[in-house]
C-alpha cells in the first residue's frame, strides 16, 4: 500500500516535471490555443465519473451530481479539442 | 489490456505536448491529444459498458454536440470567455466528483484529505471562472478590496467553526459553499486587465483537481493528464505576472490601478489626420503595428489586415510587435492575427523585437497603452514601474490611434502620447484603420 502511493507521486512529480519542460518551449503565438487544448485535457476527469458512476447507489441527488460532471467533463472534452482543432488550423495555413 | 491502452494513451498526450512547440505541427498535436483522450476514457469502461444506464449515455451525447456546437460557434474575440467557462466546467465536475466521494464516507484518511484538496480547489475554480467569464463580458464591474479583505481575515476561523460543532456531515456542505464564496470573492476584486493571470491561474487549478481527483479514483492517466494541465496554468501564470512585473499573490490581491494617481499631461498631443498618416506611411520603409486589447474591443483585425496588405504592396516591411500581457489571455492577439491569415512569422515577442524600434520608421499603436508607456523604464513611483514594455518611444515616428486621452488600466498618463516623435490619430481603432485605408488610394 505504502509503495503503491509512494509509485502515484513519483509519477506525479514525473509527469508534471515533463510536462514543464515541455510546455516551457511552447511559443506565446499559440498560448491561446495551448490553454483551450488544457481545457480539453481537464476534462480528463471524466474517468473518474465513469468510475464511480456505477457504484453511486440509491441517491438520486448523487447521481445527479455525478451526471453534472459527467457533462462539465464532455463539454471541455469535446468542446476544447474542438475549438483547438480550429484555431491550430489557422497556424497551419501558413506553411 | 487496460494498462497496455493507458501506456500508449500517456506516451500520446506526452509526445502532443512536444509536437506543441511548433505551429507548423501543433494541430497534429491536437490530434494525438485527441486520441490519448478516447483511450483513456474507454479504458476507464474496462470493455464492461452494461453498468450504465440511458441517463449516462444521454449526458453524454447532449453535451458532447453541445460542446461542437459552442466550438464551431464561438468568435475569436471570445476565447478568454470559453478558456474562462472551461476552466470552470473542469473545476466543477472534478470537484463534484470529489463531494460525492466524500458523501460515501467509506475513505480511507489519505484519500479523505486529498478528496477535500480536491472538492475545494475545484469548487474554487468554479465559482471564480464563472465570475471571470462576467466581467469578459463586462456583465460585472470591480468590487472593493475591503470586502475581500474582510473574508479574508475571517476565513481561518470560518474554516474552524465545524470542528467546535462536531458535525460531519453538515461541515461537508459548508466547505462547499466557503470554497464556491472564496472564488466568486477572490476573482471579484481583479480588474480587466489582470485577466490573463486570472484565465491561466484557474486553468492550472482545473488541473490540480483534476489530478487530485485522480488520487481519490487511483486513476494514474488522470493523474497525468491533471499534472499537465496543471503545469501548463502555473507556466502561463508565471509568465503572465513576469510580463507585469507583479507577483501571482500581487495580482490575486486585486484592487490595482483603482487609485488614480497621476494622469495629467503637461502639455496638449500632437493631433494627426487619416490622410497625414497615409501619406507618413507611403515614406517608411518599415512599419511595426502594437495591437492591443482595443484592436480586440473595435472589431479591427480585418482592417489590420487590409493595412498590412497595402502596405506589403508598396514594399513596406510590416511586423507586428505582440505584448505577453497584450489583450485578455495569454496568446489572444496572436489568434485574432492569425484568424486575418496574418503570417506567424511576422508576429514578435518582447524580447525578439525590442532592439528593432530605434531603427522603425513607423510603429503604429492599436488599442494598447499600459505595455508601451515609458514610465515603466524610468519612473520609480509609477505603479508599472519595472514592468518590461515595448520600447516603441524609441522609434523614429510613433502613430497612436485612440479614441480619447484617458488612461489605460494602471490609471496613469502615458507620456509616450505627448513625445516630440509621436502624433495621436483620435479614433476608434477599426474606424481609424479604415480610414487611413481609403486615403492610401488618394496618395
Amino acid at each position: 500500500m505504502e509503495a503503491t502511493f509512494l509509485l502515484t507521486l513519483l509519477i506525479t512529480f514525473l509527469a508534471s516535471f515533463i510536462g514543464y519542460e515541455l510546455i516551457s518551449k511552447i511559443p506565446q503565438t499559440l498560448h491561446t490555443p495551448l490553454m483551450s487544448g488544457s481545457n480539453a485535457i481537464s476534462g480528463v476527469t471524466l474517468i473518474a465519473a465513469i468510475l464511480i458512476y456505477p457504484e453511486v447507489g440509491e441517491s438520486q441527488v448523487l447521481k445527479i451530481i455525478v451526471l453534472t460532471a459527467i457533462a462539465f467533463a464532455t463539454l471541455n472534452i469535446v468542446g476544447g479539442f474542438s475549438v483547438t482543432g480550429r484555431i491550430l488550423e489557422m497556424f497551419k495555413k501558413n506553411d | 489490456m487496460i494498462e497496455i491502452i493507458l501506456l500508449v494513451s500517456s506516451v500520446l498526450f506526452i509526445f502532443a505536448l512536444k509536437l506543441f512547440g511548433r505551429p507548423s505541427t501543433a494541430h497534429r498535436a491536437n490530434t494525438f491529444a485527441m486520441l490519448a483522450m478516447a483511450l483513456a476514457v474507454f479504458s476507464a469502461f474496462n470493455f464492461d459498458f452494461s453498468n450504465y444506464d440511458s441517463a449516462f449515455y444521454i449526458t453524454i451525447i447532449v453535451s458532447g454536440l453541445l460542446g461542437v456546437l459552442i466550438s464551431k460557434r464561438v468568435q475569436m474575440t471570445q476565447m478568454p470567455e470559453l478558456v474562462g467557462l472551461f476552466n470552470g466546467f473542469g473545476g466543477g465536475a472534478s470537484g463534484a466528483i470529489a463531494y460525492v466521494e466524500l458523501s460515501k464516507s467509506t475513505l480511507p484518511l489519505s484519500d479523505y484529505f486529498v478528496a477535500i484538496f480536491s472538492m475545494v480547489i475545484g469548487m474554487f475554480t468554479f465559482s471564480g471562472s464563472i465570475i471571470a467569464v462576467l466581467k469578459l463580458r463586462g456583465k460585472l464591474n470591480n468590487v472593493n478590496t475591503t470586502i475581500a479583505n474582510i473574508f479574508s481575515a475571517f476565513l481561518p476561523p470560518l474554516i474552524l467553526l465545524p470542528a467546535i460543532w462536531e458535525s460531519e456531515i453538515l461541515s461537508l456542505e459548508y466547505f462547499m459553499l466557503l470554497s464556491l464564496i472564496a472564488g466568486i470573492i477572490r476573482v471579484a476584486v481583479i480588474g480587466g486587465a489582470d485577466m490573463p493571470v486570472v484565465i491561466a491561474f484557474l486553468n492550472s487549478l482545473s488541473g490540480i483537481a483534476a489530478m487530485s481527483a485522480g488520487f481519490i479514483v487511483n486513476s494514474i492517466i488522470l493523474i497525468i493528464a491533471g499534472a499537465l494541465v496543471g503545469a501548463s496554468g502555473i507556466i502561463l501564470t508565471l509568465l503572465m505576472c513576469a510580463a507585469m512585473n507583479r507577483t501571482l499573490l500581487d495580482v490575486l490581491k486585486g484592487g490595482f490601478g483603482s487609485k488614480s494617481i497621476n494622469n495629467e499631461y503637461d502639455k496638449d498631443p500632437i493631433s494627426t489626420s487619416p490622410e497625414d498618416v497615409a501619406i507618413q506611411l507611403s515614406y517608411a520603409e518599415s512599419v511595426i503595428i502594437v495591437p492591443g486589447y482595443g484592436m480586440a474591443v473595435a472589431q479591427a483585425q480585418s482592417a489590420v489586415k487590409e493595412l498590412t496588405n497595402t502596405l506589403k504592396d508598396k514594399n513596406i516591411e510590416v511586423k507586428f510587435a505582440i505584448h505577453p500581457v497584450a489583450g485578455r489571455m495569454p496568446g489572444h492577439m496572436n489568434v485574432l492575427l492569425a484568424e486575418v491569415d496574418i503570417d506567424y512569422e511576422d508576429m514578435y515577442t518582447l524580447e525578439d523585437i525590442n532592439s528593432e524600434f530605434s531603427s522603425t520608421d513607423v510603429v503604429i499603436v492599436l488599442g494598447a497603452n499600459d505595455v508601451v508607456n515609458p514610465l515603466a523604464r524610468t519612473d520609480e513611483d509609477s505603479p508599472i514601474y519595472g514592468m518590461p514594455i515595448l520600447d516603441v518611444d524609441l522609434a523614429k515616428q510613433v502613430i497612436v490611434i485612440k479614441r480619447s486621452m484617458s488612461p489605460g488600466y494602471a490609471g496613469i498618463a502615458n507620456p509616450l502620447f505627448i513625445n516630440d516623435n509621436a502624433k495621436m490619430l483620435f479614433a476608434d481603432a477599426k474606424e481609424g484603420l479604415e480610414k487611413i485605408i481609403k486615403s492610401f488610394e488618394l496618395v
